[in-house]
Formats: C-alpha cells, structure tokens, sequence
C-alpha cells in the first residue's frame, strides 16, 4: 500500500465522514432531547443497518467489476460529487450562498417534531424513530459513497472505512462531551478540503480509467490538490467580487 | 414511499446538483476520452484536457453561480 494514497484516502474518508456525522448527529439530538433517547437510538440503529445491508450487497458486486471500468466510472462520479462540494464551499467562502448553521438545524428540526406533536398525539415516537433514520440514511450514503470511491479503487477500502469510523467516534466522543449541536466544527472548511481531494481523486481515477499514466504516478494527487485548491480559492475571490457587482 | 422519493433525491442531487456543472464535467472526460482513444494523441495530452477543463470548469461554474445570485 502506498502511504501517498493511502493517506490522501483514509483523510478523505474521515474529514468527509466528519462533516456528514455532524449533520446527522444534530437531527438524532433533536430528536432525542424532544422524545427521548429510545426512538433516536432505535432510528439511528435501523439507519446504520440499512447502510450496513447496501455495503455488503455492493461490495461483493464491485469484485467482479473490472479495476478499469471501476475506476473510470468512481472517478466519473468523485468528480462530479467532489467539484459539487468544492463550487458550494467557494460559494459559502464568498458570503453567496449562507454557511450551514447546525443551531439553526437543530432549532428546526426540534420545532417540525413540536408541531408534529401539537397536531398529532398519537404515534409520536414512531415519528421521532422515522426523523433519525431517515437522517443517518440519507447523511451516511453520502459516507458510504466516498468510502466505496476513495478506497475501492486501490484496495483502501478497510483503511477508508476506518477513516469514517473514526469520524463517527470523534463526534459521538465530542457529542457525550458537549451534549448539544456541534456547531464550532469549521464545517466550511472541511467542505472546501474534502471537495479538493474528492475532485484531486476524480481527476485521477478518470485519467487512470481512460489509459492515462500520470507522471509521478500516486505523488500526482498532491499536484491535483494544490491545483484544484487554487481554482477553489481563485473562483470564491472572483465569486465574491461578482456577487458585489451584480448585488 | 416519501422516504425512498427522498433517498432517490438525495442520490441524484449526491452527483448532480447543478445540472450545467454535470453535463460541463461529463464533456470535459468524454472529450478525454476522446483524445486518447479516437485521436490516438498522448495519453498525457487527454489528461491535460481533463484536469484543466475541471478546474477552469470549477471557476466558471462559481462564478456563474455568483452572477445568477447562487442557488
């Protein structure tokens, strides 16, 4: 294994992880503090089994999937994935577009379960363990993705599942600690981060997919990432002065 | 059934949230692709094309999110 590769993935998939547990972990306390642990722990674990039953259904399948077409169609899909969270981070950077606000997430999700509970008594925990799965399934797909994108290709896939794994325990550690939002997390930042690598792998995978030999071979992602730092950090100074012009 | 509409939302909006940066990245590796496999050109010279086009693609795409106010 190539430490060159090896590292830039397992970062990749914890950062992401990071971001994505956060998002998740502000739904399941809303929900705990409002109703009660038992149907946020109950939702969040039906959640992490059906993310748990799509892992073991596509592992098996990406095996006999050829390592050339894998890597094209991975990169295909980091690239568009990547530069996605790349444009949003340059964007919220610029002042365009508003940063995430997990207090204002956590404030919203608690007030949709006070008005579920004002028009309906009945069924309200079933409600609460619906609004926690739902948001560990649809936070941890996108966790799934980028572990299945940024190990799958070179045999990661053990070391960029311990990545987010090690995620999830720094925010559950975190989350015990504080025991409310984790909304100091530089979230932007790590957006605009994982954004680079999920885009520098894009491009590397896709090229590898296509015959491309990159000099250098794996020490060319560092390039990629300087490079699409650059254009990140270049289009939130431009985006900035444009949102100016045309305000 | 509301949440497998919203699990197949949120899948799609995963890769192409904005639909002119996706169509944009798709030409850019399709033009790669052509590059290496039709004109029989140094391989290095498609992926000249694919990482440049990305990140000129990437500037564009933030500034003409800017200019239309941002979504």
């Amino acid at each position: 294994m190539a430490w060159s590769t090896a590292v830039p993935a397992v970062s990749a998939a914890f950062l992401a992880s990071l971001v994505e547990v956060v998002e998740a972990f502000t739904i399941v306390l809303a929900v705990a503090t409002l109703r009660g642990w038992r149907p946020a722990v109950l939702g969040t674990a039906a959640g992490l089994a059906v993310l748990a039953g799509i892992v073991l259904i596509l592992g098996p399948v990406l095996d006999r999937v050829p390592i050339t077409t894998l890597q094209l169609a991975i990169g295909i899909l980091l690239l568009l994935f990547g530069m996605g969270w790349l444009r949003k981070a340059s964007l919220r950077a610029a002042g365009v577009i508003p940063l995430h606000d997990e207090d204002a997430i956590f404030a919203a999700e608690a007030a949709e379960l006070s008005e579920h509970a004002h028009r309906q008594r009945q069924n309200l925990q079933w409600v609460a363990g619906i609004t926690t799965l739902k948001a560990v399934l649809l936070e941890g797909l996108e966790v799934v993705f980028i572990v299945i994108a940024v190990g799958a290709g070179r045999g990661l896939l053990v070391p960029a599942s311990l990545g987010a794994l090690a995620a999830c325990a720094v925010v559950l550690v975190a989350g015990a600690i504080v025991h409310r939002p984790l909304s100091r997390v530089p979230e932007n930042t790590l957006k605009f981060g994982v954004g680079v690598m999920l885009s520098s792998f894009g491009v590397f995978w896709t090229g590898e997919g296509l015959g491309i030999a990159w000099p250098g071979e794996d020490l060319a992602l560092l390039l990629f990432a300087a490079l699409f730092l650059g254009a990140g950090m270049i289009g939130s100074t431009l985006a900035r002065r444009l949102a100016v012009e045309f305000a | 059934m509301t949440m497998l509409k919203e699990l197949a939302a949120e899948l799609i909006s995963m890769f192409a949230a904005e639909k002119w940066l996706t169509i944009a990245v798709l030409a850019i590796v399709a033009a790669a692709g052509s590059v290496v496999d039709v004109a029989g050109l140094n391989p290095l010279v498609g992926g000249a094309v694919l990482l440049f086009g990305c990140l000129i693609l990437l500037v564009e795409s933030v500034c003409r999110s800017a200019r239309k106010g941002a979504s």
